[in-house]
């Protein structure tokens, strides 16, 4: 076996665990840090600039972390490209600014990373769940990670009439309806999953509609990515609130679940009955927050910029820099939103509203 | 932590515990200073234009512009007296709002104020009006009849935070063309408009009740609505979202004076690039990087620099990059809270990564930041904050085409070039929308009387009143001398 075969082996069984130490983490993380250096030639140059050579990365902190625009400007692979690959993209608005690109040779690693975390965070238990979806499925959207997912939740863990409820024409309003109505009767427990912004736009249909359900216990909603301009700007209380008005799912089962594109690992929360709730992952992915120019991990307490080391990111790079802040808290940590490009105090132009005018 | 608090603005005619006060908490190296800042209600807003107004009537407008220089010139020696109260008060807590370098700020406000005394203020006036004297009564005009410039009727400021102390520009401004005025605080620097007015009616103190300094939050509600109905000139600082929005609720009457968003940038020509000089150049381009951490209007984003001389390009990249990192031990940058961090972050983030003709140079976390492309590249904005752009150009002409692409946004450009060169880019970069043109090392220190955005500071604010000829002639037959 030769060594990136043997590693992918090692980095399956490590997902397979039901855990690890430290040490088990820094292992592979720095086997896959040396893999990516010896193999992405633009991480390699990154990581030189920084000065983070095999030698001086002593533990899986130490990997110098990538800005998710470098998914952008360049490829980031260790493997060659292959006709077979696929290539989730991020949401790019309007076209003008670069999506950024994550490529998977293979997916057995993403999949198994999704597999696992979700039969434990979503499913808790349940092996089947009928599934409504609210987001176009993968034959519409091949490059997004979030269709996906979502295929993959309603292949893995979906009962047999489990449907997609965003079609090309729009929301399916009455399949919907009836979908749920079913489960009322049926009294088994039904899961809807989607983007926060489809989810508002369910709400909005059914109060206008003046319609509202009570889904049987062991019912669980799954939103995700926020609203992204996509729907009205809805307070995250009112959104579970709403949630838990129209469909009868209490807050402690809304799961909220954080990814990105350029992550292969997801994170979840426990409910949302108090917010922000506390987002976690699993054994094979560790952040750190950091203060954004130096990198330098910021004091317990204060917010910082979010890192993710993700070991199921083995082709492109385990460590990435987000524009997400958030805080430690008890169990994982909070999300606080994006950072915003700072607004400029006076008459002196600032790079988003420089981008902002050049695009109008 | 130490807690001190400040009361802010000026409220002529309105006792402290009539109006409601709302608090901007600052933070600085275990101090918290907390300034209070009046909001208004629709009523006492209208009856403070009244009274502001009538206070004008009977005081400013009665002073021959003179008097007011001679006033201003005594509210200027006070704040460049270190040991005046004011200044005093300007040195604590201005670092404190701002959070610049206390030295940095010092030397700056001096600066500042200096091009505020009586001489600077008569060529300011003489700068717009050839016969000041058109401000205080009728005067000959040469096409016969006369003429006189009145100022507005109520002259409404609305000030940025970004650079301190910088509504003294507007006041001053105003109180030349005799105009009653309420001023509009930045809640980043919520200060010196307040203390100016309080110092004015200390010198003079008829003056008290002609200027009046408020708050509101955000763009206000119908308080300010109230406030806008009653103005004839209103005078904004800001950026162009919220100038357009500001735009919107003005009456079709009012005159409207902008300063939105701009973008300076400098050329270093050939002839500034021997070993000698290069060096010095780079040093005062690093000066003005360095003022007021680049917030200002006319502060620079971009230098681009010619290749063909001694001194290559990425040379002078980094002879900026050896006196920025000087200037940090003598000036510290302010610290960045998280969002701009990031901002700074994304911004070097995107040089290295971008092309590989860009390159970043010193250690990626330190207080500033210098990228340098070998090849032209379009006039962007830097993450602000002490990052700066230096670009290599075979010819500096090559630079105008590429800066005319963004002619809104064009006000300072610094030249560091022989005599017929200035002249020469000057007549190319003023036709692409550049308004001033400055040394290297004064891009961030405008002169006294320099014509802001390219108009004319005090005749933007008048209406001049005509006697045409006809009128004189007609009086003639009515004279108790007419034969």
């Amino acid at each position: 076996m030769d060594k990136a075969a043997s590693l992918l082996a090692d980095l399956l069984a490590f997902i397979a665990m039901d855990g690890c130490t430290d040490k088990q983490f820094d292992q592979l993380a720095l086997r896959l840090f040396a893999y990516q250096y010896e193999n992405n030639a633009p991480f390699r140059s990154f990581c030189q600039r920084r000065g983070a050579t095999l030698r001086k990365v002593k533990t899986w902190s130490d990997i110098p972390a990538v800005p998710i625009d470098a998914f952008k400007a360049m490829e980031l692979r260790s493997e060659p490209a292959l006709p077979t690959e696929r290539v989730f993209m991020t949401s790019g608005t309007t076209g003008r600014a670069a999506r950024g690109r994550h490529f998977h040779p293979r997916l057995d690693v993403y999949d198994l990373s999704m597999t696992r975390n979700f039969a434990r965070r979503f499913m808790s238990g349940a092996q089947r769940l009928s599934m409504g979806i609210l987001f176009p499925d993968e034959q519409a959207m091949p490059n997004s990670s979030l269709a996906h997912y979502l295929a993959l939740a309603r292949s893995e863990f979906g009962a047999a009439d489990s449907r997609c409820f965003l079609t090309p024409e729009g929301l399916d309003l009455p399949g919907l309806c009836a979908a749920l109505e079913q489960a009322e009767r049926t009294g088994r427990a039904y899961a809807l999953l989607g983007a926060s912004f489809s989810l508002v736009h369910v709400m909005d249909a059914l109060r206008e509609q003046g319609r509202g359900f009570r889904l049987p216990a062991g019912s669980r909603i799954l939103d995700t990515g926020g609203y992204k301009g996509q729907s009205r700007e809805l307070p995250l209380e009112d959104f579970y609130a709403g949630l838990e008005e129209l469909l009868g799912v209490p807050r402690t089962h809304c799961i909220n679940m954080y990814g990105m594109t350029e992550l292969s690992t997801q994170f979840y929360d426990d409910g949302n009955a108090v917010l922000p709730s506390v987002k976690s992952g699993p054994h094979w992915i560790r952040s750190r927050l950091v203060e954004p120019v130096t990198g330098r991990s910021v004091a317990p307490g204060e917010r910082g910029i979010l890192v993710h080391c993700d070991l199921a990111n083995y082709n492109s790079v385990t460590t990435i820099l987000t524009e997400d802040v958030g805080q430690w808290a008890e169990g994982g940590f909070l999300l606080l939103g994006r950072a915003e490009g700072a607004v400029a105090k006076g008459c002196s132009l600032a790079v988003e509203e420089f981008v902002k005018a050049a695009a109008a | 932590m130490k807690v001190e608090r400040i009361t802010a603005g000026h409220l002529p005619g309105l006792r402290d515990d009539e109006v409601q006060w709302h608090v901007l908490p600052f933070e600085r190296d275990g101090l918290r200073l907390e300034v209070s800042v009046p909001m208004l209600t629709a009523a006492q807003m209208q009856a403070l234009a009244q009274r502001v107004r009538g206070a004008a009537d009977r005081h400013l407008r009665t002073m021959p512009v003179a008097e007011i220089i001679d006033v201003i010139d005594r509210a200027i020696a006070r704040l460049l007296d270190r040991n005046d109260p004011f200044r005093r008060e300007a040195e604590a807590w201005l670092p404190v709002v701002s959070g610049y370098d206390a030295d940095m700020l010092r030397l700056g406000l001096t600066g500042y104020f200096k091009t505020f005394r009586a001489p600077q203020l008569r060529r300011f006036v003489a700068e717009d009006f050839a016969n000041p004297a058109v401000l205080d009564g009728f005067q000959p005009a040469p096409k016969g009849g006369a003429v006189r410039a009145f100022g507005p009727d109520l002259l409404v400021h609305v000030w940025a935070g970004n650079v301190p102390a910088l509504s003294l520009w507007s006041l001053v401004c105003g109180l030349l063309v005799k105009a009653p005025g309420i001023g509009k605080l930045a809640s980043a620097e919520p200060l010196f408009a307040g203390w100016f007015a309080r110092l004015l009616a200390e010198v003079h103190p008829p003056l008290a009740d002609c200027l009046a300094v408020v708050w509101w939050r955000g763009a206000g509600g119908e308080e300010v609505d109230a406030l806008y109905a009653q103005a004839d000139t209103v005078l904004a600082y800001g950026g162009n979202d919220t100038l357009a929005a500001l735009r919107q609720r003005l009456p079709m009457t009012a005159r409207f004076l902008p300063h939105g968003h701009k973008l300076g940038f400098g050329l270093v020509g050939a002839a500034a690039l021997d070993a000698l000089k290069a060096p010095a150049v780079a040093r005062l381009a690093a000066w003005d990087v360095m003022r007021y951490d680049q917030q200002g209007c006319y502060s620079p984003h971009v230098f681009y620099v010619e290749r063909g001389a001694p001194v290559p390009p990425r040379a002078f990249a980094d002879y900026l990059a050896a006196e920025l990192a000087n200037l940090q031990q003598r000036f510290a940058r302010r610290p960045l809270d998280l969002a701009e961090g990031a901002a700074v972050a994304k911004w070097q983030q995107a040089v290295e990564w971008g092309s590989d003709d860009q390159v970043l140079i010193g250690p990626v976390d330190a207080p500033w930041s210098v990228a340098y492309g070998d090849s032209l590249q379009a006039l962007a904005p830097t993450a602000l904050y002490r990052t700066i752009t230096v670009v290599g150009v075979d010819r500096l002409d090559e630079v105008v085409p590429v800066v005319a692409k963004q002619r809104a946004f064009l006000q300072t450009a610094g030249i560091a070039a022989s005599p017929e060169e200035l002249y020469r880019l000057a007549s190319l970069l003023g036709a692409a929308g550049v308004t001033r043109i400055s040394a290297i090392g004064a891009m961030s220190m405008p002169e006294a009387g320099w014509h802001h955005d390219g108009r004319f500071n005090l005749i933007d604010l008048v209406r001049m009143t005509e006697i045409e000829q006809s009128a004189e002639a007609a009086a003639q037959p009515f004279a108790p001398y007419a034969d």
